[in-house]
């Protein structure tokens, strides 16, 4: 890896995304996290993050709803859902609405810096 | 077919209608382009195989798992189904969108075997005593599950009452709203600062105690708190007894940390309920799951409601002596009055021992105090009968506790697993007095126990990988360092002895998940333990004996699945019902279509197919046809060999124009490997065939339509190579039979795999049992995980490193050439076992170059 990928988190648990966003830095990515979808959505209109972790379930809006508003303005950024109870409705909901993948927590770090990865790298590739 | 090339040109011509051929820059950019789709599709395949393979082995190791693991799996899966349909339809500018109604259908049908769980937290608030066993552990936590299994599946007397379950708990919690309030006061909560935890932990116990509870909650339990009550000439008291459910149960130390409240009357069961309720947020409860990463909200404290035992004595039985798990006694704790006393050290109690064998003589006695006897002969021999019961039923010595009431009646107030202090860390294993007298002095002693148990079995030691193919069924592994690697070996070892190593090691956490008893550690294992000469290994007493010791392999019991029979695990059967059966098995059937896609495995097995065949004709779709394939210069080869470059799997120095490739200009590293393991030795020729097996391949030519030449499909009638830099599919058709080699290594784990599949052969089917037997066997003690169906077999590893892969792949290579047209002397157990021996004499020489290399 030649520059750092930025990683944005949105997960409104703070333990997690605190200490996840820590091992991330430690594992030489640039991470900042938003406990909120309008605070993620300030901060992707920056222009700083190359990938986003979304929690599905967020205080302030429904995290389906946060996906879909990131992929309508900013359709190549790669947007991975994390969340805590399994359904496989919501699973295929997200992926329709343009997630890159879905995962369950807990998910091991070595697990999600993979996916992160290579959803990252899927975004640059051409489209076939 | 040529119908199908002029409808495709048709549709691509008007694709592409004004540049009908694309310029070559372009043409190199949609090629890049479908070839990320594939490796998607790739990565997603070999996701959702390593899902499907965890979930079948669910059911059959026994490992206790809840809702939430089938309900993630099934959502994985889909998900990563539903990606491999993407790209394929990407993959073939929108061709397979059909595959959609299959996907749609299955997925529904799997919605609805998950919903139709009586499990989980959605069920009756209150559950008789008379109701619960360890199948409605989801709606009763852990330690009601166990006491209802002691009553109602044993048979043993437990104090009547019933469980408010975690559905009475999200209700009370809902009712009051008070999660979002708990959540709220959790969030930053630094656990270092003790005083910001216990403020915090108070107050959230207070928000809950103070809570009113719903009111028809309320009454269920007050009415069936009524009708425990059957003496009135007495006050009828109650324990109340927490018991959590979402924790991670192996924690046993943790949970004896809630509440548990005593001689509890009717004014205060209510107000004592949400008191334990409350208990969940104790401050060493919230550090102990923020630690170990369990949701607040998904720990539910279900809580048992129990008639109070009016008890004469009480206290504590060990089945086995807690430092001992091989001892022939259980120890008893016994005092007057409630076994309350016993558990927390408050009364001085009397220590007793107790033969485990029928009549159960008290064999010990020691007092605290010089105060009389606790329990009579009868009534020790009577607890003896039950500890030994209990740990029979499951399957691990027990920690029980009890009493016996003034009418001399026998009580069973909780029976969980005995936290043997020595499994749970590095045991070092020592003399104890307990081990039977008349055992042989042993042949090695020491060590570290890493997983328990008694074994017998031929010694077979193992130095390198080149030994791993000699490894027998049924031999105790015997090794000098537990490289992970030897895990391949654990479903044919019978017991493990490894001179180094401790508990900690890969190895040890899959021999315990396997139950194959293991010792590390051991010095001189090597030296002592003479190969072929059999031993028992007694891993729980860090010993080794020469020969067969009956005595100790009677004590080896196996362990029951207590899964076996309860919802999830009916549910999960349900599941994969419509996940694993594998209907498409071949390609060339009229039925491998999309509408044939019974099952989520029959959808991986077509995507992956069409897959590859979508690469394979991109050169024909996109006007670069027959150059695509180039043939590859070689001396001395039985076929001709084609490759296909469909990313970066040539040197830049390649010339494009060229109809033939050296293998110099081949940077495919999976094609290298499987290359050098296809000519590390020269084809010995097909083998001397008998009369029979000679008519028999006659017999099948005429019979089986895939071996006339004519109906084989343009990819079968060559051996081709697919490859990028880190990819290779290569398709062969030798002799009689066909094979897929597939392989991955990227960037990243995740991504990598090998994958074989082997099919056919022109002996009669006893003979290609007898062969696909013989490559399962080898492939298995390489680490692949193997299925075999009639002929036709698959093997696949996932998510290992490269260099691993690469090993494996050139014992593929290996394979592919040297096992052709062995089934036709496979009835022959002689020239079969000859073969056998060459094969692994060459592997091994193989491995030995590599190594040296």
């Amino acid at each position: 890896m030649t520059q750092p990928l930025n990683i944005l988190l949105i997960d409104d648990e703070i333990d997690f995304v605190e200490t996840t966003g820590k091992r991330l830095i430690r594992r030489g990515y640039a991470a900042k996290t938003a406990l909120t979808c309008t605070e993620g959505l300030t901060i992707i209109a920056t222009g700083w993050p190359e990938v986003v972790v979304l929690d599905v379930m967020l205080p302030d809006r429904d995290g389906m709803d946060c996906l879909r508003e990131i992929k309508e303005k900013w359709p190549t950024l790669p947007v991975i859902m994390l969340t805590g109870h399994a359904s496989m409705e919501a699973g295929l909901h997200g992926l329709e609405c343009g997630a890159s993948d879905y995962c369950l927590k807990p998910i091991d770090l070595e697990t999600l810096v993979e996916k992160i990865a290579i959803a990252h790298r899927e975004s640059r590739a051409p489209r076939a | 077919m040529l119908k199908a090339m002029s409808s495709l040109f048709d549709r691509l011509t008007s694709l592409f209608c004004s540049t009908p051929r694309l310029a070559p820059a372009e043409l190199q950019a949609a090629f890049r382009g479908h070839y990320k789709e594939f490796r998607a599709l790739l990565t997603a395949n070999n996701n959702a195989l390593e899902l499907m393979a965890e979930m079948e082995q669910a059911l059959t190791a026994g490992q206790p798992f809840g809702m939430a693991f089938v309900r993630g799996n099934c959502t994985a899966l889909s998900v990563n189904i539903y990606k491999m349909i993407h790209h394929l339809t990407r993959l073939a500018d929108g061709r397979y969108a059909e595959l959609d109604h299959p996907f749609r259908a299955i997925t529904k049908q799997l919605e609805e075997v998950l919903a139709s769980r009586p499990v989980s937290t959605e069920g009756a608030a209150i559950l008789p005593m008379a109701e619960v066993d360890a199948s409605t552990v989801d709606q009763v936590g852990e330690k009601m599950a166990n006491l209802g299994e002691v009553r109602n599946r044993i048979g043993l007397r437990t104090p009547d009452g019933f469980v408010i379950t975690a559905t009475a708990a999200r209700q009370f919690i809902e009712a009051n709203d008070l999660q979002v309030e708990i959540n709220r006061r959790l969030k930053g909560l630094d656990i270092d600062n003790l005083e910001e935890l216990y403020t915090v932990s108070a107050g959230i116990q207070g928000l809950i105690s103070n809570a009113p509870l719903p009111t028809e909650l309320e009454e269920a339990i007050l009415s069936h708190h009524q009708q425990l009550d059957t003496a009135p000439e007495v006050e009828l008291l109650v324990a109340l007894r927490s018991s959590a459910l979402g924790e991670d149960s192996s924690n046993i130390s943790f949970a004896g940390q809630y509440r548990t409240q005593l001689n509890v009357s009717r004014e205060f069961v209510t107000q004592a309920y949400k008191e334990i309720v409350a208990g969940k947020y104790k401050s060493q409860a919230i550090v102990y799951r923020q630690q170990r990463g369990f949701r607040h909200q998904d720990v539910h404290m279900c809580v048992g409601c129990l008639r109070m035992v009016d008890a004469a004595i009480s206290g504590v039985m060990y089945s086995r002596a807690p430092d001992d798990p091989r001892s022939p006694f259980v120890i008893i704790q016994a005092a007057p009055g409630l076994a309350s006393a016993v558990v927390d050290g408050s009364a001085a109690s009397e220590q007793l021992r107790v033969s485990r064998t029928a009549p159960h003589p008290i064999v010990h006695r020691a007092s605290a105090t010089e105060q009389s006897q606790t329990l009579t002969e009868r009534q020790g021999a009577e607890l003896a009968t039950v500890g030994v019961r209990l740990e029979e039923h499951f399957g691990t010595p027990q920690d029980i506790e009890w009493s016996i009431d003034r009418a001399g009646l026998l009580y069973i107030l909780q029976s969980r697993p005995l936290g043997h202090a020595v499994s749970e860390e590095v045991q070092k294993t020592t003399e104890h007095s307990a081990t039977p007298n008349d055992l042989p002095a042993p042949l090695l002693a020491g060590g570290v126990c890493a997983s328990q148990g008694v074994a017998c079995g031929p010694v077979s030691t193992v130095r390198s990988s080149l030994d791993l193919l000699r490894f027998p069924k049924g031999a105790v592994l015997v090794i000098e360092t537990p490289y992970p690697d030897w895990a391949s070996l654990l479903n044919r070892a019978v017991a493990v002895v490894s001179e180094t190593g401790q508990m900690a090691a890969h190895l040890a956490t899959v021999a315990r998940e396997f139950g194959i008893p293991a010792i590390f550690g051991i010095d001189q294992a090597l030296a002592t333990l003479e190969n072929n000469s059999l031993v028992t290994v007694d891993a729980t007493a860090g010993k080794v004996y020469v020969g067969r010791v009956e005595v100790l392999l009677t004590l080896a019991a196996p362990k029951p699945n207590l899964m076996a029979g309860s919802p999830v695990y009916k549910i999960l059967t349900e599941a994969l019902a419509h996940i694993t059966p594998l209907n498409l098995t071949d390609p060339a059937s009229p039925f491998f279509r999309p509408e044939g896609c019974q099952t989520l495995h029959d959808l991986t097995r077509f995507c992956h197919e069409k897959a590859v065949v979508e690469m394979f004709t991109f050169g024909e779709r996109y006007g670069f046809d027959d150059k695509a394939a180039k043939q590859l210069v070689v001396e001395n080869s039985p076929a001709q060999w084609w490759v296909i470059d469909l990313d970066d799997g040539f040197t830049p120095d390649f010339d494009p124009e060229s109809r033939y490739v050296h293998l110099g200009h081949i940077t495919s590293v999976p094609m290298q490997a499987i290359w050098q393991g296809m000519m590390a030795f020269p084809w010995a020729g097909p083998p001397p065939v008998s009369l029979g097996g000679l008519g028999s391949i006659i017999f099948q030519s005429t019979r089986n339509p895939s071996l006339d030449p004519g109906v084989r499909s343009a990819m079968a009638s060559k051996n081709y190579f697919l490859i990028s830099k880190n990819f290779c599919n290569l398709s062969v058709r030798l002799g009689y039979h066909f094979a897929l080699v597939e392989a991955n290594l990227g960037e990243f784990l995740t991504e990598n795999y090998v994958s074989f599949q082997f099919k056919g052969g022109a002996a009669d089917e006893n003979r290609r049992l007898l062969r696909i037997r013989l490559i399962s066997e080898i492939l298995s003690a390489f680490g692949f995980r193997v299925e075999q169906k009639v002929d036709a077999m698959t093997a696949r590893i996932e998510k290992k490193p490269g260099p691993y892969l690469l090993e494996r792949l050139r014992v593929l290579g290996y394979l592919l050439i040297h096992t052709r047209q062995i089934d036709m002397v496979m009835a022959d157990e002689g020239m079969a076992a000859n073969y056998r021996e060459k094969i692994m004499t060459d592997l091994h020489t193989l491995m030995d170059t590599q190594t040296e290399g």
